[in-house]
């Protein structure tokens, strides 16, 4: 049961008779979520509470959002906060090692956790009888983790392996990094979120053991909790187990903003690939940015689905290329619009480029039609219907919306954003963030294989 | 024998009308294993043709179609069926049918989008090389399949792509695609009423409808442990998928040969991932697990060790297999593997589309009809010596079939001395893709 406003307020009056300062409850109103609404509380010590009920499936998710992502590090400590993710799942106080994983997925739950450049959230999609049981779990790691130099050490091969796997031996990956390390020299997007691998092989304990004491505290944290569940019942069970946390006085977040790019910067590397690939990435507005509506519109029109523009005249049409694909990083800074080509066999990436060029320059010359405006909107609508299809949808896009943006209302306002650009916009866009000067360009070529090399 | 299930047109409707979005899938029951011996890759090369041009649309007006409604639409081909699924706003349901009838029922199968298609196909196979993991998983497949339509390159290969005319495709949708019957499904924003109306105006029409071929014999295995190297270059890290044939959904034990998996590497914390990623570091990933299709499927497991790890995690892997097999799971491991089987359950019919999933599968697949209704029943019925008798007779381990990604000049040596294989084969990573 959730209730109305007064309802609510007349519950957490009961609720909080007998708690403690840090324990007491708030509650803060409503976000409206379509026909729904999210709930919105927080504890006195600085916990913020996001709940969606959701009765169509026994099952509920269950998201912690921790303020704290790679822009948050230094250089020499790049991929902490994500080496620190995998050590979250490790030995607590009350669990032995291994048991808190064991203990979720002997009760029929999934669990994980992601790691990027503003955030990590870690989340469990379980059974709804199980509320109780997670609800404890994971307060018992926010403040009660063990870390140890054995499971540090195990962890941080794990993280090795899995930049390996993400990057080292993947082209798309490397290339990726690097094109975020040409395009910012000061911020700290400039470096990846799983570190370079010098930084993870140079990890201490003590290090891991800052970082939790410094960011792991419930005034950095959201739960964004959806599904089938009592909000009463929820709501006691975090006071339970949440209110003796102490808040803890975040560091002021200093960093460099990344200068005006004035000049197109451009590299040019050879990987083990079969065929030529393109990557560019333009700087872009920030997710909270007016701008981004815009820019995602246009992306759609020009990459999405086999009629979008760059689709025909590099695929379909063109032949040129395999795969094209383009994205916005939805960001809390002013991130990067990417698209990435792979070439067909005997083609380069200047053929992709020039492409894309004519692409962009018709884009701020003549405005889309309003046959690609309508289409735009209409696959931004499907993909936003999908992001929603389950709890787990919900509770990340609440999550996400109220991390990054300060509002996870905005979830349905990005969609209604979406639905206002104009044709005009769309150009005014494209002219504004899509020029040459503000990107970053990296051409890869297939290496030589090693018998080529040698004759 | 032919299937029970696949002789009529039939519909399937799972209905929510919690977002106004429509799930749609059309199987038709003819796949790839039909293929002529030497061109492989006809069914797939010709369900996408379909998709090139109508009587009445071009393949641009086709694309402006789906992208402007709001729509997606992909062309599955497998081994047993092709697939035409996708998903829709619900303001746009029947329009997006009415040219899904289209395609099925009128398409144009050009020529020159023919010999398009072969471009993009030959590119693609070249793409395909890009990825390690893929590579593994397909190598597996061949060299477990070997012999078998299922280890034929669904794809095809640039040779045999080389050999397909417009002919060939024009019969293959006549006499396969066109005549074969045809499972609907929908789920989501779509009552039952609205959808079997819908269906029969658009994707049932009459017509003659042959009865599907039958399950492909079943695969036999070979004696021994078989390796195949994929040789790729500056592998730093290697893709191993090692395994064998194992389970069928009508065996008596399958169940129990889930559970006994779940024990060992179908769970987060099962045996493979606590010993090669949480105890040594060895691997992002490991895991293990039961495949389902009408004949006997694989049990494998994979691991990406970096390459210098890689013989030690393969020796960590045949150890394991062998205790797990020799010595069986053990009453604890039993309760734990029953309570995450059963109560992450309720993840398995969550949404509309994965109960119609579910559905359809049971069809495709020629499961036992209760095969997902009653598999909390099932499952917690299993006991502890039927488990271990299961994984005994199912999964001895001295025939093994193993595909590795590696560079072989660095590592094959040490590959071969640590698995002593009874055959080895070395294969190009870029086989497929390489010139006739």
């Amino acid at each position: 049961m959730s209730g109305t406003t007064d309802e609510r307020e007349a519950r957490v009056a009961r609720l909080n008779a007998e708690r403690r300062d840090g324990a007491r409850l708030h509650f803060l109103g409503t976000y409206a979520f379509g026909e729904r609404s999210i709930a919105r509380y927080s504890l006195q010590n600085g916990l913020r509470l996001l709940l969606l009920t959701d009765s169509s499936a026994p099952v509920l998710s269950y998201h912690t959002w921790f303020g704290v992502g790679s822009r948050h590090e230094q250089p020499g400590k790049t991929g902490l906060a994500h080496l620190f993710e995998h050590l979250m799942f490790n030995e607590t106080k009350n669990l032995p090692a291994g048991e808190f994983d064991r203990t979720l997925e002997a009760a029929g739950g999934e669990v994980n956790a992601a790691t990027w450049v503003d955030w990590t959230f870690y989340y469990e999609n379980i059974p709804s009888s199980e509320l109780a049981l997670v609800v404890r779990l994971e307060a018992e790691r926010m403040q009660n983790l063990v870390l140890r130099e054995p499971q540090v050490a195990s962890e941080k091969e794990v993280v090795a392996n899995e930049r390996r796997y993400r990057v080292e031996d993947d082209v798309e990956g490397a290339v990726n990094e690097l094109l975020y390390k040409t395009a910012f020299s000061k911020h700290p997007y400039h470096w990846p979120t799983i570190g370079w691998m010098e930084d993870i092989e140079g990890f201490t304990t003590s290090d891991c053991e800052t970082f939790y004491g410094t960011y792991y505290a419930p005034n950095n944290a959201i739960l964004a909790v959806v599904g089938d569940f009592d909000e009463g019942q929820l709501l006691s069970l975090i006071q339970q187990h949440y209110g003796d946390l102490p808040s803890a006085v975040m560091p002021p977040h200093h960093f460099t903003p990344e200068p005006e790019q004035t000049a197109e910067r451009r590299l040019e590397v050879e990987k083990p690939t079969p065929t030529e690939k393109l990557a560019l990435g333009y700087k872009a507005p920030a997710l909270s940015d007016p701008d981004y509506a815009a820019l995602a519109v246009l992306n759609e029109v020009l990459v999405g689905g086999k009629s979008s523009r760059l689709y025909r005249s590099l695929i379909s049409e063109g032949e040129i290329a395999t795969d094209v694909r383009g994205s916005i990083a939805p960001s809390k800074d002013p991130g990067l619009y990417e698209i990435w080509v792979s070439l067909r066999e005997e083609r380069t990436a200047e053929d992709a480029l020039k492409i894309v060029e004519k692409a962009l320059s018709e884009a701020m010359n003549d405005a889309i039609t309003e046959a690609e405006l309508e289409k735009a909107k209409n696959r931004l609508e499907l993909g936003f219907l999908h992001g929603m299809e389950t709890a787990s949808g919900k509770a990340e896009q609440i999550g996400f919306y109220e991390m990054v943006v300060g509002d996870a209302g905005r979830i349905f306002g990005q969609l209604e954003a979406y639905r206002q650009v104009t044709r005009h916009a769309v150009r005014e866009v494209a002219r504004k963030h899509l020029v040459a000067a503000r990107r970053t360009t990296i051409l890869v070529r297939p290496k030589p294989e090693l018998d080529e090399e040698a004759a | 024998m032919t299937s029970p299930y696949l002789t009529n047109d039939q519909i399937l409707v799972e209905e929510s009308h919690d977002l106004p979005l429509v799930h749609f899938q059309i199987v038709i029951p003819s796949g790839s294993t039909e293929d002529p011996e030497g061109r492989e890759g006809l069914t797939r090369l010709t369900a996408r043709l379909m998709r090139r041009g109508t009587r009445g649309r071009d393949t641009r007006a086709i694309e402006e179609t789906i992208d402007g409604l709001g729509a997606e639409l992909a062309i599955e081909t497998s081994p047993g069926f092709v697939r035409i699924a996708g998903s829709t706003i619900k303001r746009s349901v029947e329009p997006i049918l009415a040219l899904i009838g289209e395609l099925l029922a009128d398409p144009s199968l050009p020529e020159g989008e023919l010999a398009q298609l072969k471009r993009e196909t030959e590119a693609a196979l070249l793409e395909l090389t890009d990825s390690d993991q893929s590579l593994a998983s397909m190598h597996f497949r061949r060299a477990l399949f070997r012999g078998h339509p299922y280890g034929r390159p669904g794809l095809g290969t640039r040779a045999t792509l080389g050999r397909i005319d417009i002919d060939q495709v024009v019969a293959r949708y006549r006499e396969g695609l066109a005549q074969r019957c045809r499972l609907v499904g929908f789920s989501g924003a779509i009552t039952r009423a609205d959808a079997e109306a819908l269906a029969h105006k658009h994707l049932l029409p009459k017509r003659t409808i042959r009865a599907p071929m039958g399950a492909p014999p079943e695969a036999t295995m070979r004696p021994g442990r078989h390796l195949r190297i994929v040789d790729k270059p500056e592998r730093t890290q290697t893709q191993i998928q090692i395994g064998r044939l194992a389970s069928h959904a009508h065996d008596a034990d399958h169940t129990a040969l889930l559970v006994g998996n779940a024990v060992f590497g179908g769970a987060f914390t099962a045996r493979l991932m606590r010993a090669v990623r949480s105890e040594r570091g060895w691997s992002y990933g490991a895991s293990s697990r039961v495949g389902l299709d009408r004949i006997r499927e694989a049990w494998n497991m994979w691991t990406f060790p970096a390459a210098t790890d890689a013989p030690a995690c393969i020796a960590l892997q045949l150890q394991l297999m062998e205790e797990w097999v020799a010595r069986g799971i053990d009453a604890e491991e039993l309760a734990f593997a029953k309570s995450y089987l059963v109560k992450s359950h309720a993840f398995a019919i969550d949404t509309a589309d994965k109960r119609l999933e579910q559905a359809v599968e049971v069809l495709l697949y020629e499961l036992p009809s209760d095969y997902f209704s009653h598999f909390i029943e099932r499952v917690q019925q299993v006991e502890l010596a039927e488990v271990n008798a299961a994984l005994a007779r199912r999964l001895p381990p001295s025939d093994l079939v193993l595909s590795v990604v590696a560079t072989e000049s660095e590592l094959g040596a040490q590959l071969r001395e640590t698995v002593q294989p009874t055959s080895t084969e070395v294969v190009a990573y870029d086989a497929d893709a390489a010139p006739p």
